[in-house]
C-alpha cells in the first residue's frame, strides 16, 4: 500500500486519448453492477454513488449512519473528536512514512492503517504512532478504523504486482464513502500529476476517478498532485552507481520535476491547516525538472565514478508492452508497462509552483532542490563507505 | 589456482569472474554485478537480446586458455544443471525487474534494499530532518510522560533518535499504549525519592512536565515543589556518583577552594577594613568599625563585627591556591555555603598577572543571604569590574577573592525606621554582622542544560487557587536553580491541543504574556533546549504572539515563528537574562 512514486512521469502537453486502448469492459465484482471506472463511463457511477451508494453498501451506510450521519462530531456522549487526531492510510510507503513523522512531531495524534503481515512496520509504533491492522481490499475492516478520527491522510497505492482496481479503485471507494458516512472532517488525497491526460495509463485513470469520486462525495477534502519522490531515486540511480552495478534508464526525454518527501509533508500540513484551501486541487513539483539522463550525470558527478549505464529506448518498452498486450496471460505486465505510453511524449514536465508557495505562505527557498539532496546523500554515503574502509584495515592486520 | 580460486569461482556466476572476456576496453571487475555486458547501454540494441545471457553461454564465450583455468577451478555444484537454472532464473528476474521498472509509474523496491534505505533515509541517517547529532548517545528521562506536554515530548525524542525513557506511575495497558513501544518504562512516583533512583540510571538530561493533577495544595507540594526537589537531588546523586567513581575528576566534579572545618582551615583568611571615603567629616565622626574570623566551640567557621564609621567596610580575603592543573576558567561559578542572617555582602574577585597585583582589576558581585544557612550561587558572567571601562571577568587570572561586609545600603533603609524608634539600637543591629561560613566551591562549567523543567506562568489557573499553584511551582523552579544543575525552565502560557509550528511565538522574561500556546511548541522548546547553549540556565515564559487588534497595538515583541529551516530557539533565547 506504500505510495512509491515514479521516478518517471508524464509530460504535460502528452495527451494520448487512445481510448482504443482501454479495455472495453471492467465490472467490479465486489458490487457486481458495473462500476467501471473507464473515463467514458464516470459521470454514470459517480453521480449514482454519492447520491445513492452501491446495492452492497447500503446496508452498510446504514449502520454507520446510525452512529452518525449527520456530520455531527458528537457520535458518543461527551467525547468530541479531537481536531489533532488523523488516520494515514498507506503509512509505510516513502510518502506515508514523512507524512506520519511529520505529523508525531507536529503534534497531532496519529493513526496507521497498516496491512496486517507478519512483520509488522515497528518504526510507526517506535516513533509513537498507533497502527491499526486493516486492508482496503476487504472492505469489512475499513469503518473500525475510523472511528474517532477527524482527517484522513491517504498515500495508498497498490503494489505494482498486485491488481490495480483492488485496492486503488475498490478499496479508495469504500473509504471515501466510510469518511463520508462516518462524518470525517477532512480528507487528503493524493493524486498523479496529468492523470486527466493519460487514461491509457491504468493507475493514472484510477487516480483521476477518484479525484473525480471525492469531489462528488461532497467530503471536506483537498487534492494533492504529485509529480516525483527524490527518494526514489537513491535505489534507482545512486545506489546502483555507488555499488558500481548497472544503472537501467531510458532515453526518454521526458522531464520530472522531483521533490523531497519531506517537503511534500510539511506543505501537506501547512494546507490541511488553512481553511481556504478546502476543496482545491493543488500540484506540487519540485524546484526544477530533469529527465532521466541528467539525473545519472548528476549522480555521476557526486559519486565520483562513471555509471555503467543500459539505456534502453523507449519504443523498446513500448513494443513490449503492445506485444505483451496480445496474451491474456501477460495483460498484468502490459498493464504494468503502461507508463512507457507517456514516456514516448517529450515535453517538459513542471509547475510552477510561486502560486502555490504564496497560497500556502512558504519559501521557495526552504524547498530542497535535487543537487542539495543528492549531494547530501552522497557526502554521507562516501564518509561512511570511508569509515567502512578504515575500520576493515585496522582489522586487516590481524589477518 | 588451488583452493582459493575454487571456492571464489563457486560464486562466480553470480560476481563477474575475471576470466569472461570483457566487450568493454576498460574492464574493471564489478564487486557484485550480473552478468550483463558492460557495453550493453551504448549500442541501444534491444534488451531482449542481452537479457538472459546464461552461465553456459558465457562459458562458451571463453577462450581455449581461460577454458583450461576454467577446468581447474570447476566444482561439482557448478555443472549441477537445477543449481544453473536457478541461477539464471535470478538472474533473468533481476534484468527483467530493472526492464519492467522502467516502464512503471510506481516502483517496488525490494525488501533487502529497503532494509538498507531505511536505515539511512529514516531511522537515524543525516537525510533525516529530524535527526540531532547529539541525540544518538543521548538517554533522556521524561518525567511525566502521559501528561499533555510529555506525550509529545517522548514522540519528538523518538523521532530525532535518543533514548527515551519514561517515568510513570502505573505501568497499565493505557499508558503502555499510549508511549511509543521502544521506550524504556520506569516506574516511580516523584513523590518517593526512593523510587527515582533507577529512574535516574543511565540518563544524561532529564524532561520534567509532570503536574499536580489537582490543585490541592498537597498535591501541588508533592509534585511541582518537592518532586523536582526529589528529581533533582536523586540526578545530582547520580552525577555525583559518577564523579566519584573518577575520583573527584570528573567533569561534573565541584571544585574546593576552601572548606571551613577546622581551626586550621582558617589560615591564610585576613580581615582587613576600609572606608570608601577620605573627608573631614568621616574621620570626625567615625565610631570605629571591627570585624574578626574565628572558629568557633560549636565548630563554625564565623566571620563577625561591625561598621559604624560612614563609608567604611570590613573584610575577609585570601589568595586562591588551585591544585595543581586546575584553573578556574573551567568552571563557571563559584558556590558558596553560608550563614548570613539576611545581609547582604559583596564578593570581590581580583584577577590579573598573580606576580603583580598592581595590575589586577577588581570584579565585584553583590549577594543576598537568608536567615540560616543557604547555598549561594554566584556566576562569574555576574561579576562586574569595579572601574566600568574594564574587561569582563576572565576566570583564569583570578588570584584573591574577598568577601566584604559594607552597611552602606541597609543602613540607608533603616535609617528611617531609626528615626522613628530607638536609634542606636537600631544602628547596632544594621551595621554588625555574622557569616557562617561552611565552604566555597567553583561550580564545573557546561555547555548544555541538564533539566528542563516545564513550569507555568499561571494564567488559566483558576483564580482562587492561582496562587497556591504559583507558591508551589516557584518553590520548585527554586529548588531547581539551587540544585547546582544546567537548568530551563520553561513557562508556558494556558496550554491549547492542537498543533505546534504553525505560528509565532514570543519568549519573554517577568509575566507579561498573556496568550495561550500548543502543547507542541512546548514539547519543541523542551527537546530544543536539551543542546542549546543559550538555554542553559535560564528561565523564561513563552507564549504565542499576541495579535492586538487595530490600532490598540502597544508595543511589539520580537516574535519568532518555530519551522524547520531556522533554529529560532537560539536568537530567541539568547537576549534573555541567565540565573534570574
Amino acid at each position: 500500500m506504500a505510495l512509491r512514486f515514479p521516478t518517471q512521469l508524464v509530460t504535460r502537453g502528452a495527451v494520448h486519448h487512445n481510448h482504443d486502448h482501454a479495455k472495453t469492459t471492467t465490472t467490479t465484482a465486489a458490487t457486481g453492477s458495473s462500476l467501471s471506472w473507464r473515463r467514458t463511463l464516470i459521470p454514470d457511477p459517480l453521480v449514482s454513488s454519492t447520491a445513492l451508494p452501491r446495492k452492497c453498501h447500503v446496508q452498510w451506510t446504514v449502520k454507520c449512519s446510525a452512529s452518525g450521519t449527520s456530520q455531527a462530531m458528537n457520535l458518543a456522549p461527551g467525547t468530541p473528536v479531537r481536531p489533532t487526531s488523523i488516520l494515514v492510510v498507506g503509512a509505510t510507503g516513502t510518502l506515508g512514512r514523512q507524512i506520519v513523522r511529520r505529523a508525531l512531531d507536529e503534534g497531532y495524534d496519529v493513526r496507521c492503517l497498516v496491512r496486517p503481515r507478519p512483520a509488522p512496520a515497528d518504526f510507526l509504533r517506535d516513533w509513537g504512532a498507533t497502527v491499526v491492522n486493516a486492508d482496503l481490499s476487504k472492505l469489512e475492516t475499513i469503518p473500525a478504523t475510523l472511528v474517532g478520527i477527524h482527517t484522513v491522510i491517504d498515500c495508498a497505492t497498490g503494489r505494482p504486482e498486485e491488481p490495480i482496481k483492488t485496492v486503488d479503485w475498490e478499496g479508495k471507494v469504500a473509504l471515501i464513502q466510510c469518511a463520508k458516512a462516518m462524518g470525517i472532517q477532512k480528507y487528503i488525497f493524493y493524486s498523479i500529476h496529468n492523470c486527466d491526460k493519460h487514461p491509457e495509463v491504468p493507475l493514472m485513470e484510477i487516480k483521476y476517478c477518484t479525484e473525480k469520486f471525492l469531489q462528488d462525495s461532497g467530503l471536506n477534502h483537498i487534492i494533492i498532485r504529485l509529480c516525483g519522490f527524490m527518494q526514489g531515486l537513491i535505489g534507482q540511480y545512486a545506489v546502483p552507481i555507488l555499488e558500481e552495478k548497472s544503472v537501467w534508464g531510458t532515453d526518454a526525454p521526458t522531464r520530472i520535476a522531483y521533490m523531497d518527501t519531506q517537503d511534500i509533508a510539511r506543505l501537506t500540513f501547512i494546507g490541511l491547516r488553512n481553511e481556504n484551501i478546502n476543496g482545491k486541487l493543488l500540484t506540487f513539483a519540485g524546484p526544477r525538472a530533469w529527465t532521466t539522463q541528467e539525473v545519472i550525470t548528476l549522480c555521476e558527478r557526486l559519486a565520483g565514478q562513471d555509471a555503467n549505464v543500459t539505456t534502453v529506448p523507449v519504443y523498446i518498452l513500448r513494443l513490449t508492452r503492445q506485444l505483451t498486450r496480445f496474451f491474456e496471460w501477460t495483460n498484468d505486465v502490459a498493464d504494468r508497462l503502461a507508463f512507457s505510453e507517456v514516456l514516448t511524449s517529450d515535453t517538459v514536465f513542471s509547475v510552477p509552483m510561486a502560486e502555490t508557495y504564496n497560497l500556502l505562505g512558504v519559501d521557495s527557498k526552504d524547498i530542497v532542490t535535487l543537487e542539495m539532496y543528492l549531494q547530501d546523500y552522497f557526502t554521507n554515503i562516501l564518509k561512511k563507505l570511508k569509515d567502512l574502509k578504515a575500520q576493515s584495515k585496522q582489522t586487516d592486520i590481524y589477518f | 589456482m588451488s583452493a582459493a580460486t575454487a571456492t571464489s569461482f563457486s560464486n562466480s556466476l553470480n560476481s563477474t569472474p575475471n576470466w569472461r572476456l570483457s566487450p568493454t576496453p576498460n574492464w574493471q571487475p564489478p564487486r557484485r554485478s550480473f552478468l550483463v555486458p558492460q557495453a550493453a547501454g551504448k549500442g541501444g540494441k534491444k534488451p531482449k537480446n542481452r537479457k538472459p545471457i546464461s552461465p553456459l553461454s558465457t562459458e562458451t564465450e571463453s577462450t581455449p586458455a581461460t577454458q583450461q583455468q576454467q577446468q581447474v577451478s570447476l566444482s561439482l555444484e557448478d555443472v549441477n544443471p537445477v543449481g544453473l537454472g536457478r541461477k539464471s532464473r535470478q538472474i533473468f528476474d533481476e534484468v527483467w525487474r530493472k526492464f519492467s521498472g522502467l516502464g512503471q509509474i510506481s516502483r517496488t523496491t525490494r525488501a533487502d534494499d529497503q532494509d538498507t534505505l531505511d536505515a539511512l533515509l529514516i531511522r537515524e541517517g543525516p537525510m533525516c530532518e529530524f535527526a540531532i547529532p547529539g541525540a544518538q548517545n543521548t538517554t533522556v528521562l521524561v518525567v511525566g510522560a502521559t501528561s499533555r506536554i510529555g506525550r509529545l515530548v517522548v514522540r519528538k525524542l523518538m523521532l530525532r533518535g535518543y533514548t527515551v525513557k519514561a517515568l510513570v506511575r502505573k505501568a497499565d495497558q493505557e499508558v503502555l499504549d499510549m508511549l511509543p513501544r521502544s521506550v524504556e518504562i520506569v516506574i516511580g512516583d516523584v513523590g518517593e525519592p526512593s523510587t527515582l533512583k533507577a529512574a535516574v540510571e543511565g540518563c544524561n538530561k532529564i524532561i520534567y512536565c509532570a503536574t499536580a493533577r489537582s490543585t490541592i495544595t498537597g498535591d501541588l507540594f508533592r509534585v511541582d515543589h518537592q518532586g523536582v526537589c526529589n528529581v533533582t537531588k536523586a540526578f545530582q546523586d547520580y552525577n555525583n556518583k559518577l564523579a566519584q567513581l573518577r575520583a573527584g575528576k570528573s567533569s561534573k566534579s565541584k571544585l574546593l577552594l576552601a572548606k571551613f572545618r577546622s581551626a586550621d582551615s582558617l589560615t591564610g583568611w585576613e580581615v582587613r577594613q576600609g572606608t570608601y571615603f577620605q573627608d573631614v567629616v568621616a574621620f570626625k565622626y567615625d565610631a570605629g568599625m571591627d570585624a574578626k574570623f574565628e572558629y568557633t566551640e560549636t565548630g563554625e567557621a564565623v566571620f563577625s563585627g561591625y561598621v559604624f564609621t560612614r563609608g567604611g567596610y570590613v573584610e575577609l580575603t585570601k589568595k586562591i591556591s588551585l591544585p595543581l592543573g586546575y584553573t578556574l576558567d573551567r568552571y563557571e561559578g563559584l558556590v558558596l555555603s553560608v550563614g548570613g542572617n539576611g545581609r547582604s555582602y559583596v564578593l570581590i574577585l581580583e584577577a590579573g598577572p598573580s606576580a603583580d597585583t598592581a595590575q589586577s582589576i577588581m570584579y565585584f558581585a553583590r549577594i543576598n543571604t537568608k536567615v540560616g544557612f543557604c547555598r549561594v550561587r554566584v556566576p562569574f558572567s555576574s561579576l562586574r569590574p569595579v572601574k566600568p571601562d574594564d574587561p569582563p571577568l576572565d576566570p583564569f587570572l583570578v588570584h584573591t577573592l574577598t568577601i566584604r561586609f559594607e552597611p552602606r545600603r541597609q543602613v540607608c533603609l533603616f535609617q528611617v525606621l531609626a528615626s522613628t524608634c530607638s536609634f542606636v539600637w537600631k544602628k547596632i543591629n544594621v551595621l554588625s554582622f555574622k557569616l557562617t561560613l561552611e565552604y566555597i566551591k567553583a561550580l564545573p562549567t557546561g555547555q548544555e542544560t541538564d533539566f528542563v523543567l516545564v513550569s507555568c506562568t499561571g494564567l488559566g489557573v483558576e483564580p482562587s487557587r492561582r496562587e497556591q499553584v504559583l507558591k508551589a511551582k516557584r518553590a520548585g523552579e527554586d529548588s531547581l536553580r539551587r540544585s547546582g544543575l544546567g537548568y530551563t525552565i520553561v513557562r508556558p502560557g494556558p496550554l491549547k491541543e492542537e498543533p505546534g509550528g504553525q505560528r509565532a511565538l514570543i519568549f519573554d522574561q517577568g509575566n507579561r504574556i498573556s496568550q495561550g500556546i500548543s502543547c507542541a511548541d512546548v514539547a519543541d522548546i523542551c527537546v530544543k533546549a536539551l543542546h542549546d547553549s543559550t538555554a542553559r540556565n535560564k528561565s523564561f515564559d513563552v507564549c504565542y504572539e499576541y495579535v492586538a487588534e487595530q490600532g490598540k497595538e502597544l508595543y511589539e515583541l520580537v516574535a519568532h515563528l518555530p519551522d524547520k529551516a531556522n533554529n529560532y530557539l537560539t536568537p530567541a533565547l539568547s537576549v534573555l537574562e541567565k540565573n534570574t
